[in-house]
């Protein structure tokens, strides 16, 4: 602190942004190193009308962003693809994401895979029966109001329900189909990716049955038919992968488009803007 | 005034999770920030959120600061590149240096002339553009890069304004004042 301080009337233009570049440079310099100016700018500042920023609202939301935790990793990687900051929040927030689930959803997957690996031919059909529908039983317990607490909330809130389940939808999607594809590797044959498309399919057809009930019961219909099918493949002929060949994906195909078409055309009747109990 | 805890006190209070050493802390530095940002970008909205982004950073590392030079010299430095990525993320925001400002009165002037000498002159002779490359550049600090991004033109302009800024400086204090 030098004994030189800025008089009054720099000051002033400076404040009111009327002096030039070169006298605002020298201001700018001195201020860093001077405390006693810093407040008198500071004190020129919240009389002069010029500078309408509302220091104290500024610290409220400050404060309010400390206080409230980190976003998960999750939700942080969604924001740098892309998303704005709510709607990172509102995918987030799904249950689908916390880590519990997804460690669940893995050990099962794992246990599928282990048996396919060991069991071969007999071991098989676990793994059938449990990757096609994994991806649609996440995405179905990503926007089930009864799993869901976040949802209270996302019924009164206006946004479009349909662009938010289509959002989550993808996020579990990115994250459920890179690890059914992993274990898929750890299976023999080309099974391990011909349950891709009945996947799609199931997701689909939870989709568009949750405009009828709620989405967790569509998927567990789902989820137990398709391993009723497999389950009575395997006990009859042996050889459950029947259902994945080329006739019967294309029918998978078509399911997946016609669920998809039925849910675009209900999609106001949406089960999560009714929430049942 | 003394008796006032300097703001190396206040910065070691604040990585103790001191809130109250912190907003001391904003009071005494947002206002001059605030001012200081303003300068540099119209929108007000963004320079808050700039502002608050300063003292996020602050708060969740206050270590950052090394102990050497000034506390508010290292603010500015945080806060001034805070402006930056806020301008990258809204990149439909128009915010340029504000250059709206009238022409300096004649008073003004011989002012100028007295206080600062040729090298004012010499800056306010500047194009808009060319001023605002040397402030984002030289007297902020800011890489060609940074700078680019706060004045909304490529990294190659930035380059050749300085480099016609500089010449046009150097021209213009060999010459003497005109």
């Amino acid at each position: 602190m030098t004994g030189w301080h800025l008089d009054d009337d720099t000051l002033r233009s400076y404040v009111e942004r009327t002096d030039s570049l070169a006298e605002g440079t020298s201001v700018e310099q001195h201020l860093l190193s001077c405390e006693p100016c810093r407040g008198r700018v500071n004190a020129a500042a919240s009389v002069i009308e010029l500078s309408v920023i509302d220091l104290a609202a500024v610290w409220d939301r400050t404060r309010d962003t400390l206080e409230v935790p980190r976003p998960s990793v999750f939700e942080r990687l969604l924001r740098v693809a892309g998303l704005p900051a709510h709607e990172a929040r509102l995918v987030a927030v799904a249950s689908a994401f916390r880590g519990v689930w997804l460690v669940g959803v893995a050990a099962i997957l794992a246990f599928a895979a282990l048996a396919a690996a060991v069991g071969h031919a007999r071991g098989l059909w676990p793994f059938l029966a449990v990757a096609p529908i994994m991806p649609c039983l996440v995405v179905a317990s990503s926007y089930d109001p009864w799993l869901d607490s976040a949802l209270e909330p996302e019924i009164v809130t206006p946004y479009p329900a349909l662009r938010l389940i289509l959002l989550r939808t993808i996020a579990v999607l990115a994250l459920a189909l890179p690890a059914v594809l992993l274990f898929g590797l750890v299976v023999p044959g080309e099974t391990a990716f011909a349950w891709l498309l009945p996947a799609v399919g199931f997701v689909a057809v939870v989709l568009a049955a949750s405009t009828w009930v709620s989405p967790l019961r569509a998927a567990i219909a789902v989820s137990s038919i398709w391993v009723g099918v497999v389950w009575l493949l395997a006990a009859r002929s042996g050889s459950p992968d029947a259902v994945l060949q080329a006739r019967t994906q294309a029918g998978f195909l078509a399911l997946a488009a016609a669920s998809f078409v039925i849910f675009l055309l209900r999609r106001r009747w949406l089960c999560q803007l009714r929430p049942w109990r | 005034m003394d008796s006032r805890p300097g703001d190396e006190t206040l910065l070691l209070a604040v990585a103790e999770r001191d809130m109250g050493a912190f907003h001391t802390l904003y009071e005494r530095h947002a206002g001059w920030l605030a001012i200081r940002l303003a300068r540099r970008c119209n929108d007000r909205d963004l320079v808050a959120d700039a502002i608050q982004d300063t003292f996020v950073a602050v708060w969740q590392r206050p270590q950052g600061f090394r102990g050497d030079g000034d506390i508010a010299a290292w603010l500015w430095g945080i806060a001034i590149r805070r402006l930056v990525s806020r301008l990258r993320t809204r990149s439909s925001v128009a915010a340029v240096f504000e250059n709206a400002r009238a022409a300096p009165a004649a008073e003004d002037q011989v002012l100028l002339s007295v206080e600062y000498g040729d090298i004012g002159q010499a800056l306010a002779r500047l194009s808009p553009e060319m001023r605002a490359v040397i402030q984002a550049v030289v007297l902020d600090g800011l890489s060609a890069r940074e700078a680019a991004q706060l004045l909304h033109v490529p990294v190659s302009s930035v380059k050749t304004r300085l480099y016609r800024a500089k010449a046009h400086l150097r021209a213009a204090l060999a010459e003497g004042p005109s």
